[in-house]
């Protein structure tokens, strides 16, 4: 059997398309019950504020909390998946922690944001913080893969929409709209 | 230079073997999704995977999941190893003018 550099290159190629496209689904696969828990996060905390006003004082920080905790338990798991004292064990942790830092990074820009912005309507905070993520996952689909980018760019228009066009009934919109992009999308990404 | 490997080579399994290899050690596919990333039928992954499972390179386990069949795949460490010298073997061919 003989190969020629040319049909060596193609399978080269053929290698790295093969292995990019399992690295892109292993991220979908890892991301999409985070999708999930904070969907329902934002879904639950948009219904009370929308429905029971009174309760919105306390519902956004035990729903975020709680979504924190679910998320840390998601992480541990996943990264414990691997067998110990394997390469695949270290890299795992090595993403976890990293993720972990990014997150702290982000909730640091949002408070910041917050802080200079001072928003003044409750809507104006929802959006303001809301908005940050969908773009996030936007410009993280550029690199992991045109599902995240589908998923930040529904629920970034749906929150725009929202703040423009519905203001009456904003937190039942944020709720519905974008944590129902969110849990979708979660789905979308353990099917795919 | 190490001859390729004729098994390997053939593109469906090249590919098989690609993605199978990029899991870590001792992970099974379910057959349904490494049809769906091989973009293949059926019968055509089916048949090559009998051939790569034939030469020991690849691992298939068949249980139900409740009433529904399910058929996993992995790859072997005599695979892992195949698919690694076969990949070099590329390399040389294409740093080396071979």
């Amino acid at each position: 059997m003989t190969v020629t550099r040319e049909e060596a290159a193609q399978a080269l190629a053929d290698i790295d398309k093969a292995s990019d496209r399992v690295y892109r689904l292993k991220g979908y696969h890892h991301g999409a019950p985070f999708f999930i828990v904070w969907g329902f996060v934002w879904l639950i905390a948009n219904s009370v504020s929308q429905f029971w006003p009174d309760y919105q004082r306390w519902i956004w920080p035990a729903s975020v909390g709680a979504g924190f905790l679910i998320s840390i338990v998601i992480g541990i798991a996943q990264s414990r998946k691997a067998q110990p004292g394997t390469r695949q064990s270290v890299m795992d942790q090595r993403v976890g922690a990293r993720m972990g830092m990014t997150s702290g990074v982000m909730m640091a820009f949002i408070a910041t944001i917050i802080l200079i912005a001072q928003p003044s309507s409750a809507d104006e905070g929802n959006a303001m913080v809301s908005i940050f993520f969908p773009f996030m996952y936007m410009a993280a689909g550029i690199w992991a893969g045109w599902r995240l980018f589908a998923i930040g760019l529904v629920t970034a228009i749906a929150i725009i929409i929202g703040y423009f066009w519905m203001r009456d009934y904003f937190d039942i919109w944020m709720g519905v709209f974008g944590g129902g992009s969110l849990i979708a999308g979660g789905i979308w990404l353990r099917t795919a | 230079m190490e001859g390729p490997d004729e098994i390997i080579h053939q593109s469906t399994r090249l590919r098989i073997a690609a993605t199978l290899n990029a899991l870590p050690s001792g992970e099974s596919l379910e057959f349904g999704r490494l049809k769906s990333i091989l973009s293949a039928t059926d019968g055509n992954t089916a048949t090559h995977l009998a051939a790569l499972e034939k030469a020991g390179y690849i691992a298939v386990e068949k249980d139900f999941v409740g009433k529904k069949p399910r058929t996993r795949v992995s790859l072997t460490r005599l695979g892992r190893k195949a698919f690694e010298r076969h990949v070099s073997y590329l390399r040389d061919l294409l740093e080396g003018g071979g």
